[in-house]
């Protein structure tokens, strides 16, 4: 049988998926969608020979939601940065190996239709850097893992608790250089192209 | 032609044939399929028509009239089969990809898959007096691999003297060369069969390196000894040795190129003794051992270094033993037991490994009246690796009236884990990946520790350890119709429906992650499938001037799904990312909805066949078209949600026309042949498939005291 792998769902999440919240005020100001585009997340050259990563510093690009600007790593232990990208590997600015207040919950579902927190979110946290808040592998976080391709599952959206307590959703669009429409072998990887919404007033509302 | 029907006679006579008499004329194809004889559906022989089973015969003729040379081009023209390509050109039956039928030659399994797929093209078709295809689980009496269906390959018998030698050219440089020859000395008989089937491959890509299908060149030798001791006491010593070569090159990156040599070997002994004590009771000792191997050795065109040597060897041996029992043909109980022992071999394995099976089989079959035919059976073995399966199956067959009979089948199929994925040690050089059996998974992580590769457990090694066998429970439920007896129309048709619940399918999935950033791999069971469908089949035989024209026609329908994939797009938690509808830069995520999953990829829907065989004897001629169509099917994902969902995610659709003539003087037979007339190919996505192929062939039969055929 030709193996079709699925992303299989924690229960938590689908769970957690209907209860759209729809309560909330709507006299608050809409906040716009922002893209950002080719953020490097510690890129490296695989050689080939060895399938080893070449020219790679081992840190997380760190990036402010609020700002929408990468954070420097002397700023890591603040509560600058909300979300952190190294390779595959994302971070959260909460927990018990951070600083800050953030948290994460992967949200299944479409980017658009998620106007607000839905009741009963519990956000993740990292405390240790084998219990993510957003899990790595594939089909167990953001994305899936395929015929040497990193493929952004579609219908996850990262609910984000950012460094400093305001709420955000984050989808990733793709992890390849200039978001190729069909990225091959040869695309160039770790470079992160999302989507966010970044809710400065403190509300759950994300529209 | 006579040699073929003397040959069934010669089949049929025994008292384990249910005793009913032949029907209807001599020439007329619908009393020929119905009481051609079968034993892999029951493991006794037994006329097809009375199977309370689905069951195809395909006899040494057609397969000459077809020009087929290898099974893959027997098989690929039969409804309701598909030849699907992994590793090797594999049959898909039901639904079920290669690894769930069983291959067998003369009832004994094949060995020898790669990744499953047991490649049909070993098979030269050359001494092949029929092949027999059962469809639906019968792992009641063949125990694993037997969960779609089994395919039996039934070898010439020395029923009398005889000989012919054959030579076939065509395009590609495609040769061909075949002879055999019968000898029969009382009660010793003699069959031997050899076959140098060669091809200078064919190239769909010009533009890379290497080509589609590089060259190569097999031999197979084959034979078979009969000893009819006295009437009671029979013994057949069959055996089989094939060789092949093949000179690969082929670009694995661009610019890059490996090349170097393949081989495959593959041979089996099979001597079986049958002790006749009585008219009630039959005992059939059978021992069969087989051995497949393979060695390549590839090296890098520019610095001649390795890129890939390996070799794997396998080895399988079986003695079983098979009581059967008869009751004033009314009552027959079939009872066996055998043991199997099985090793494997080979460079991605820490040792050699190996298996042992001791198993036992039943069978009940009861005619309580002349209209109903009952069978109950069922299979227990014990496996050395994994859980004992025990595989339960009724039939039963119901004529309705002198044209339409009801059949039907319930029961279960099993697949054993198979070496791979239980002893699979392989740290892939060239991409930096890993995949490891469920048995070698604690070991290699905790050397993967030591070596400081391991950068992270996703998964408890401790859920891979107790791997189970792939399991189903299918129903077949069919109606066939023989419109000669009481309409005396010489038309036959049947309908099947199955449906087949899978459970426990092994896949791979990540373990870990390397400090390289590549995954370490293992199996674990995961899913649970389906496969439905219907299955049409029909013939209608008309004498056009002094000639005979055999009209057939197939067709099957088929959904096969996973049922997880089907929850979850119930709940609408399934998505795509468009890339190609929409301009790329925004990558929008839409929800799949329901009726959008095209279910498992590699599975057409709609398969269909159109065939013409005529035969005018007297004059020596015949002729055939066969039309094989095979509706679209998945690829694979395009849209990140892995599953099949979008138009881009399928092959087109294709209809392939196969033509072959051929004239008869005397003793010597020229056929020639084109198959693919229209030259449909597809490089990217059916490489097994070349273009247009012509060929010819001459074939000189020899028959001594005979008025020839």
């Amino acid at each position: 049988m030709q193996p079709v792998k699925i992303a299989f769902l924690t229960t938590l999440t689908l769970l957690s998926v209907f209860g759209c919240n729809q309560e909330e005020p709507t006299s608050v100001a809409p906040v716009k969608a922002t893209t950002i585009r080719n953020l490097a997340a510690d890129p490296a050259q695989i050689n080939p020979q060895t399938g080893q990563p070449v020219g790679a510093t081992n840190k997380f690009t760190l990036f402010s939601l609020k700002d929408g600007v990468t954070v420097a790593n002397s700023d890591s232990a603040t509560n600058k940065w909300d979300i952190g990208f190294r390779a595959t590997t994302l971070i959260i600015n909460g927990g018990s190996i951070r600083s800050g207040r953030g948290g994460a919950f992967i949200h299944t579902g479409t980017f658009d239709e998620l106007k607000t927190i839905p009741a009963g979110t519990t956000f993740a946290t990292d405390e240790s850097p084998a219990q993510l808040a957003i899990p790595t592998g594939s089909g167990k976080g953001w994305y899936n893992y395929a015929n040497t391709l990193i493929t952004p599952i579609p219908g996850r959206v990262l609910l984000i608790r950012t460094g400093d307590g305001n709420y955000a959703k984050v989808e990733i669009l793709s992890y390849y250089k200039d978001a190729p429409a069909t990225p091959t072998a040869t695309s160039e990887g770790r470079y992160y192209t999302f989507r966010y919404v970044y809710q400065p007033d403190g509300s759950q509302n994300l529209n | 032609m006579l040699l073929f029907v003397i040959a069934i006679a010669l089949m049929g006579q025994g008292p384990d044939s249910t005793g009913r008499a032949t029907v209807g004329r001599a020439d007329s194809l619908k009393s020929r399929a119905l009481n051609e004889v079968v034993v892999t559906a029951t493991r006794t022989e037994r006329p097809m028509g009375a199977l309370p089973m689905p069951v195809t015969v395909i006899g040494r003729e057609q397969i000459r009239q077809m020009g087929a040379l290898r099974l893959n081009d027997v098989l690929q023209e039969q409804t309701g089969l598909a030849i699907v390509t992994d590793h090797g050109q594999g049959l898909q039956v039901q639904g079920f990809g290669p690894d769930y039928t069983l291959i067998l030659i003369d009832g004994e399994p094949l060995v020898g898959r790669t990744a499953g797929t047991l490649e049909l093209n070993r098979l030269a078709v050359g001494n092949i007096k029929q092949i027999e295809i059962v469809k639906g689980p019968s792992s009641s009496l063949y125990g694993s691999e037997a969960l779609a269906g089994v395919v039996n390959i039934i070898t010439e018998t020395p029923t009398r003297t005889r000989a012919s030698v054959s030579a076939r050219y065509g395009a590609n440089r495609t040769s061909d060369l075949t002879g055999d020859v019968g000898l029969r000395f009382g009660k010793i008989g003699l069959y031997a069969f050899g076959n140098r089937y060669g091809s200078a491959g064919y190239d769909l890509t010009p533009e890379t390196t290497g080509r589609t299908v590089s060259p190569f060149l097999n031999h197979t030798l084959s034979g078979r000894l009969t000893a009819d001791f006295t009437d009671k006491l029979k013994l057949s010593v069959s055996g089989r040795y094939f060789s092949e070569r093949q000179d690969n090159l082929l670009e694995i990156s661009p610019g890059r190129a490996v090349a170097g040599l393949g081989r495959v070997t593959d041979r089996n002994m099979n001597p079986v003794l049958t002790y006749r004590l009585s008219e009630a009771w039959k005992v059939t000792y059978r021992y069969y051992s087989t051995l497949y191997r393979t060695q390549t050795n590839l090296t890098y065109i520019d610095n001649r270094q390795p890129y890939d040597q390996s070799y794997f060897r396998q080895t399988f041996d079986r003695p079983e033993v098979q009581v059967d029992h008869y009751l004033n043909q009314k009552h027959m109980l079939t009872l066996g037991a055998g043991f199997m022992a099985e090793s494997v071999e080979a460079t991605r394995y820490t040792e050699r490994q190996r298996f042992t099976n001791k198993y036992a089989f039943f069978q009940y079959e009861w005619l309580p009246t002349s209209r109903w035919n009952l069978i109950l059976g069922g299979r227990y073995d014990a496996h050395s690796q994994y859980a004992t399966q025990f595989s339960p199956k009724v039939s039963a067959r119901y004529e309705l009236n002198q044209t339409f009979a009801l059949r039907g089948s319930a029961g279960v199929g099993f697949k054993a884990p198979d070496f791979r994925q239980l002893y699979l040690n392989f740290d892939n050089s060239v991409v930096g990946y890993s995949v490891f059996g469920t048995h070698e998974l604690a070991a290699s992580l905790e050397r993967l520790r030591r070596q400081g590769q391991l950068a992270e457990v996703l998964t408890d090694p401790a859920a891979f350890g107790n791997i189970r066998a792939e399991s189903s429970v299918a129903v077949n439920l069919g109606v066939a119709a023989d419109l000669g007896r009481q309409y005396n129309l010489p038309i036959t048709a049947s309908l099947n429906l199955f449906r087949n619940d899978i459970r426990d399918l092994i896949e791979t999935q990540a373990v870990a992650l390397k400090t390289n950033g590549q995954s370490v791999f293992s199996y674990i069971n995961l899913n649970r499938v389906f496969t439905q469908g219907a299955e049409l089949d029909g013939s209608y035989r008309l004498p056009v001037g002094t000639g005979r024209l055999t009209i057939g026609g197939g067709y099957q329908y088929l959904v096969a799904k996973d049922k997880a994939v089907v929850e979850q797009l119930r709940q609408g938690k399934i998505f795509r990312r468009d890339r190609i509808d929409g301009p790329p830069e925004t990558l929008l995520t839409a929800r799949v909805k329901a009726n959008e999953y095209g279910g498992l990829y590699n599975r057409s829907r709609h398969m269909a066949n159109l065939k013409l065989f005529y035969e005018q004897p007297r004059r020596g001629i015949s002729a055939s078209v066969r039309g094989i169509y095979r509706g679209r099917y998945g690829f694979a994902d395009r849209n990140a949600n892995v599953i099949l969902d979008a138009d881009n995610e399928y092959v087109n659709g294709y209809m392939l026309w196969n033509v072959a003539v051929s004239k008869t003087l005397k003793a010597f037979t020229l056929q020639a042949g084109i198959d693919n007339l229209a030259g449909h190919t597809d490089p990217q996505y059916i490489p097994n498939l070349p273009g247009r192929l012509w060929y010819a062939s001459l074939r000189w039969t020899l028959l001594p005291n005979t008025k020839g055929s």
